[in-house]
């Protein structure tokens, strides 16, 4: 079985050492590409589609006066000089990551291609350099995404392996996964950070594209089949989506009854705002902010239904 | 929230910490004394106070041709009998080495030949200015320095280099300016950092002393020519110097005697009497209680530093230690609270904040930017016996340097496997703080290797930390000159210029390893690479071995060489080559391991695996300092640099590493009887290093600083810190002896190490940082200030790990909006 784990693959876009905010401990972050979601708000652009993208980052180019190797590379001439001596990329005449011509060429990595084939053994090889602050920490790996457990056969494999090698895990998940992958998951899982990002099924369709009820049902899954599993609910909070106390409320009763479920509130950031310029995408949100005030408010009404399971972040 | 950097300072942080200091009065209530005395020197440019050299220079005139152990213990009576004694306002504690306010004092004995030129620049040079009153000028030039022409060690060592190891050393025939190649340290101090055996002093008294050496006196055999000429000279200089200190001490007590009789106070009256019985007493009796013993240690520390310029400063060693009883007896008699105790040590600490190190030669300077301080306190660790050591004194220490406003002293905490949980989260809440303190240094790996030297367990075990990184233990090693800082990254661009160097024009400096456009495999480079090495290397050793004879005729230190079991057991100056039973740990300095790693890194894989770069184009861009080449600057710095757990470049480190060990230990002991292992601490030395490189392989421009210690280049390290902390361990040659101190620094936002939680992953880091054995850690914890500045030069900054919302990210792979917005949240977060 392990040996057959370890040679599968998946589609990797980023390894991330030195997390300290996603589960316990010192861990590495281990994202796959690909979500069921499409969130306005999504701070990983780049992980919403399966397939490798082509990302350029204006801020790294030297320009092509002074480089403008990516034209000269460009197998489908898709690439040539726009406006400030930057180089202008016609997506439409562009298989990105088939041929990889242009980044290979780029000397700044201001070209870069978003998602990678990677097995097993290669992932765990790299989350497996830090096991001495993982020992120390109570840390180890954390699948993310995207939504992970889509990629089902390949997370499976990563988190049955790492079981093996005596990594702890855990998984953050939108909950949108099949539930016979998440079932298996849960038994080599050490802990699940599960978002529940609205209670109105049709609000949550109209802005994540998907209906809640099969989250829902997943999220029960795991708190009565696997009663020894620690839980962590959480909600990004989103101006004009779920920034209301009444939406907050209905979360935080929602989980009252389960009550070893901890809940954690994540303020929406615009981190994500630069990663849909460099896929050429317009970033949906805008220059919308939370206001700390806000989100204040709203962990009072949490603690006020939830008491001291609510985690309040730094 | 502070900016910090432990041991390299530069002026502008030195600047934001006075800044700071400034704000920061939420202490004031609870420590009013310190912060008047602060109060009176802030901001002070420091004054040179020329009486030590003065007098020392009168003495040394008189005693020509009698031996040097003598002549300076009589230099130190005639100090001891002449120099101005203070008794400052407020202050509980006696002894100075000069005037009020900052100061710093004079050593003509070891670089007297550019007093001259000190005394014109020293006010108005970048680095480290200092005055001079123009009366006291006047003195230096026609009293002082003209006596020493000649005669200093730095005259002496010039004269006896041969002419190539003189032409990699000095830059001019005078020997004063440095090439910065294979760079000597040892005429800029009298030897490496030291430690004295206070405890020793606390205990017995320097009376106790003086009766052993009497005793020693009466037991020579009358007929025998080495103990009347060897042995006699010394016992006789102990008993003077330890005269000398006493009288000097009691000066002290007649001052404040005068003081208290004029005093209208009478709290303050009381104390100055009280000062006055102690210096009475101490350092001449045993101490009673914990201020008799803190005065004891601060007479012995500053006489000390009046006798000689050893390393940098001495160091305070094992202060929890050796002060501990005598906390522990006062407070089991209810005479010492808490906050009494943190005021004794906190008038220390004013002490060495108002004591400047002054460096002359301008290497010195350049060396030690920022007036940089290095009398390290050590807290934590195992006792003799290999128990936890740690105690309440332990956890005052780390709360004063919490609570007192200015980053004097310097303080190291020593960590171990079974470090107790509760000194890790204060040593962790203390770095929170922000200032940098404490450096971290590891039992785990100093003790092995110190037993492997020859210590003992029980020595080893309690070594103190002593200068920047190094370990000592007080009575078993000795004295070693201060060792050579060799420029590596100019052994890369020697490979490329064919033994040349763009700063030096056509002059050969290195070896002509031959064309390297000429080169077919990555084999000729290495080897061409290894041969400069090496010549640097034997460059070094051959240095070291005319400094090591020549010490001993210009040098002697007997009040030091009391305080020594193996000197007073063999009645031998602490200078002399070799001490009996002595173990003697010198160095050599590794500068610019980042630099040159990536450098090789980068022509390794893109001109000979890779070919994505002929030899012919990267000398090109290299001779232009990339301008017009910054396609080629941007593909040399994606190759794979060291201080990312790549073991491409991780494996070169090692080899680096490994070449160097191995000369060390084959030719250290055997030609040198000294362990004159590879050492990576810099201070901030990387800085005129890397002034003399022209562009290097890795990208890095022209005269840009080297890569520090054994951290990474400038923004190379982009895997996060667990990343930084296993190329340090991969690059490390675990199996070989011949190994000393690799410092490393470490940056995180405040917001990194947030909370509880933040402590307890910072304990964790910590903890594994044990684990991995590795020597030394310090951490930087940056605030908004350094935010701002890297949104400038966002270049240096690469590394600097930022937290906002639900995740880490690299400040400068963020937007300027979304920096902006970070900084102004970094603001709030400020604890």
């Amino acid at each position: 079985m392990s040996e057959n784990d370890a040679q599968k693959q998946g589609m990797v876009f980023n390894v991330q050492k030195y997390s300290v905010h996603d589960g316990p401990g010192i861990r590495t972050i281990v994202f796959l590409k690909g979500c069921a979601l499409s969130c306005r708000w999504c701070s990983n652009p780049e992980s919403q589609h399966r397939q490798p993208e082509l990302a350029y980052n204006a801020g790294r180019c030297l320009g092509v006066s002074k480089c403008g190797h990516c034209i000269v590379a460009c197998p489908f001439g898709s690439i040539r000089l726009g406006e400030r001596d930057l180089p202008i990329i016609d997506r439409s005449h562009c298989d990105a990551c088939q041929s990889k011509s242009c980044a290979e060429a780029c000397p700044a990595q201001s070209l870069l291609i978003y998602g990678k084939q990677r097995t097993v053994e290669d992932v765990l090889g790299v989350v497996e350099q830090d096991m001495p602050f993982y020992a120390r920490s109570g840390g180890g790996l954390t699948l993310s995404g995207g939504e992970p457990l889509l990629q089902g056969e390949f997370a499976l494999a990563l988190l049955r392996e790492a079981h093996v090698r005596r990594i702890k895990t855990a998984v953050e998940t939108c909950g949108m996964a099949p539930s016979e992958t998440l079932r298996e998951a849960a038994q080599y899982l050490n802990t699940v950070l599960f978002d529940i990002k609205h209670l109105d099924s049709e609000i949550h369709e109209a802005q994540t594209g998907v209906a809640n009820k099969h989250i829902l049902d997943n999220f029960r899954i795991l708190v009565e089949e696997f009663p020894d599993l620690p839980l962590l609910a959480r909600t990004p909070i989103i101006p004009g989506f779920n920034d209301h106390g009444k939406v907050i409320a209905a979360i935080a009763t929602f989980l009252k009854p389960f009550e070893r479920v901890e809940y954690e509130m994540l303020p929406y950031h615009r981190l994500g705002t630069q990663k849909y310029e460099f896929l050429g995408r317009k970033p949906p949100m805008g220059a919308v902010q939370l206001q700390p005030q806000k989100m204040q408010a709203l962990q009072k009404i949490a603690v006020h239904i939830l008491g001291e399971r609510v985690r309040i972040p730094h | 929230m502070s900016t910090l950097t432990c041991d390299c300072r530069s002026p502008q942080e030195q600047r934001l910490q006075d800044k700071i200091a400034g704000k920061e009065d939420k202490f004031r209530k609870t420590h009013g004394r310190v912060f008047k005395l602060l109060e009176r020197f802030e901001g002070q440019k420091p004054r040179i106070d020329i009486e030590r050299a003065l007098y020392f220079t009168e003495s040394m005139k008189e005693t020509e041709g009698q031996p040097l152990v003598l002549r300076w213990a009589k230099a130190l009576m005639h100090i001891a009998k002449n120099m101005t004694v203070y008794v400052q306002e407020d202050q509980l504690l006696l002894g100075r080495a000069g005037c009020d306010g900052r100061y710093g004092i004079l050593y003509p004995e070891l670089d007297g030949d550019f007093l001259d030129i000190a005394v014109r620049d020293l006010p108005t040079r970048a680095t480290s200015p200092a005055s001079i009153t123009p009366e006291d000028a006047k003195r230096v030039i026609n009293d002082i320095a003209p006596y020493w022409k000649g005669k200093t060690f730095h005259e002496d060592l010039n004269r006896s280099l041969p002419p190539d190891v003189h032409k990699l050393t000095y830059d001019d025939p005078e020997g004063l300016i440095s090439r910065f190649i294979v760079n000597e340290t040892a005429s800029f101090r009298s030897s490496i950092q030291w430690v004295h055996d206070y405890g020793k002093i606390l205990k017995r008294g320097f009376n106790g002393i003086k009766k052993e050496a009497e005793e020693k006196l009466a037991a020579l055999d009358p007929l025998s020519c080495k103990d009347n000429c060897e042995k006699r000279p010394f016992l006789e200089a102990v008993i003077i110097v330890c005269d000398a200190i006493v009288l000097w001490a009691k000066r002290h007590a007649e001052k404040a005697r005068e003081a208290a009789a004029q005093e209208k106070d009478p709290q303050r009256k009381a104390e100055l009497l009280r000062m006055a019985e102690n210096a009475e007493h101490v350092p001449g009796e045993p101490a009673r209680d914990f201020w008799e013993a803190c005065q004891s240690q601060w007479f012995t520390q500053m006489f000390s530093r009046i006798e000689q310029k050893t390393g940098t400063t001495i160091s305070n060693g094992r202060m929890d230690q050796y002060f501990y009883p005598y906390y522990q007896a006062d407070k089991k008699a209810g005479k010492i609270t808490d906050a009494q105790a943190m005021e004794l040590l906190e008038c220390m600490w004013v002490g060495m904040a108002e004591f400047i190190d002054m460096y002359i030669s301008p290497t010195g300077g350049a060396f030690n930017e920022g007036y940089a301080h290095w009398e390290a306190v050590t807290v934590g660790g195992q006792t003799p016996d290999g128990r936890d050591a740690s105690n309440d004194l332990t956890y005052i220490i780390l709360k004063s340097k919490r609570e007192f406003p200015l980053h004097y002293p310097d303080l190291a905490a020593r960590i171990h496997s079974r470090a107790p949980e509760r000194y890790l989260w204060d040593v962790a809440e203390t770095i929170k703080y922000g200032s940098g303190f404490p450096k971290l240094i590891n039992d785990e790996e100093v003790v092995p290797l110190y037993v492997s030297k020859g210590a003992t367990f029980e020595e080893a075990l309690d070594y103190a930390v002593s200068g920047c990184t190094e370990a000592r233990m007080p009575n078993r090693d000795t004295y070693t000159s201060g060792g050579a800082y060799i420029n590596f990254a100019a052994a890369v661009e020697m490979v490329l210029r064919n033994g040349r160097m763009k700063k030096y024009g056509d002059q050969v400096l290195g070896i002509e390893t031959g064309d390297p456009r000429k080169f077919t495999t990555w084999e000729e480079f290495w080897n061409a690479y290894k041969a400069q090495h090496m010549l640097f290397l034997k460059t070094a050793f051959h240095q070291q071995y005319i400094i090591n004879k020549l010490r001993a005729k210009h040098f002697a230190q007997p009040m030091g060489s009391a305080m020594h079991d193996l000197c007073m057991k063999h009645c031998i100056d602490l200078h002399q080559e070799q001490i009996p039973e002595g173990i003697n740990f010198g160095y050599f300095e590794y500068m610019g391991l980042g630099t040159v790693v990536d450098s090789l890194c980068a022509v390794k894989k893109l001109v000979f695996e890779e070919k994505k770069l002929t030899m012919d184009k990267l000398i090109e861009a290299i001779d232009a300092n990339f301008e017009g080449y910054d396609d080629v600057k941007a593909l040399l710095k994606s190759a794979p640099c060291y201080g990312n757990n790549d073991p491409y470049a991780d494996a070169i480190g090692r080899e680096i590493d490994k070449i160097s060990v191995e000369y060390g230990g084959k030719y250290s002991m055997k030609d040198l009887g000294i362990h004159n292992d590879v050492r990576y601490v810099p201070f901030t030395s990387h800085v005129p290093f890397g002034k003399v490189v022209s562009a290097t392989p890795n990208g890095r421009t022209d005269g840009f600083p080297l890569s520090d210690g054994s951290s990474a280049s400038h923004g190379a390290d982009v895997n996060g810190p667990t990343a930084v902390l296993l190329s340090n361990y991969n690059t490390k040659n675990m199996g070989m002896r011949d190994r000393a101190a690799r410092m490393l620094n470490i940056k995180f936002t405040p917001k990194c190490v947030e909370g509880e939680q933040g402590t307890e992953k910072l304990v964790s880091f910590i903890r594994t940082f044990c684990d991995l054995k590795l020597w030394h850690v310090q951490f930087n914890v940056l605030n908004k200030d350094t935010l701002l500045a890297a949104q400038k030069d966002p270049q240096k900054y690469r590394n600097l790990i930022v937290r906002i919302a639900g995740y880490s990210a690299y400040f400068v792979d963020l937007s300027p909006d979304l920096q902006n917005d970070l900084i102004a949240r970094t603001e709030h977060a400020v604890m």
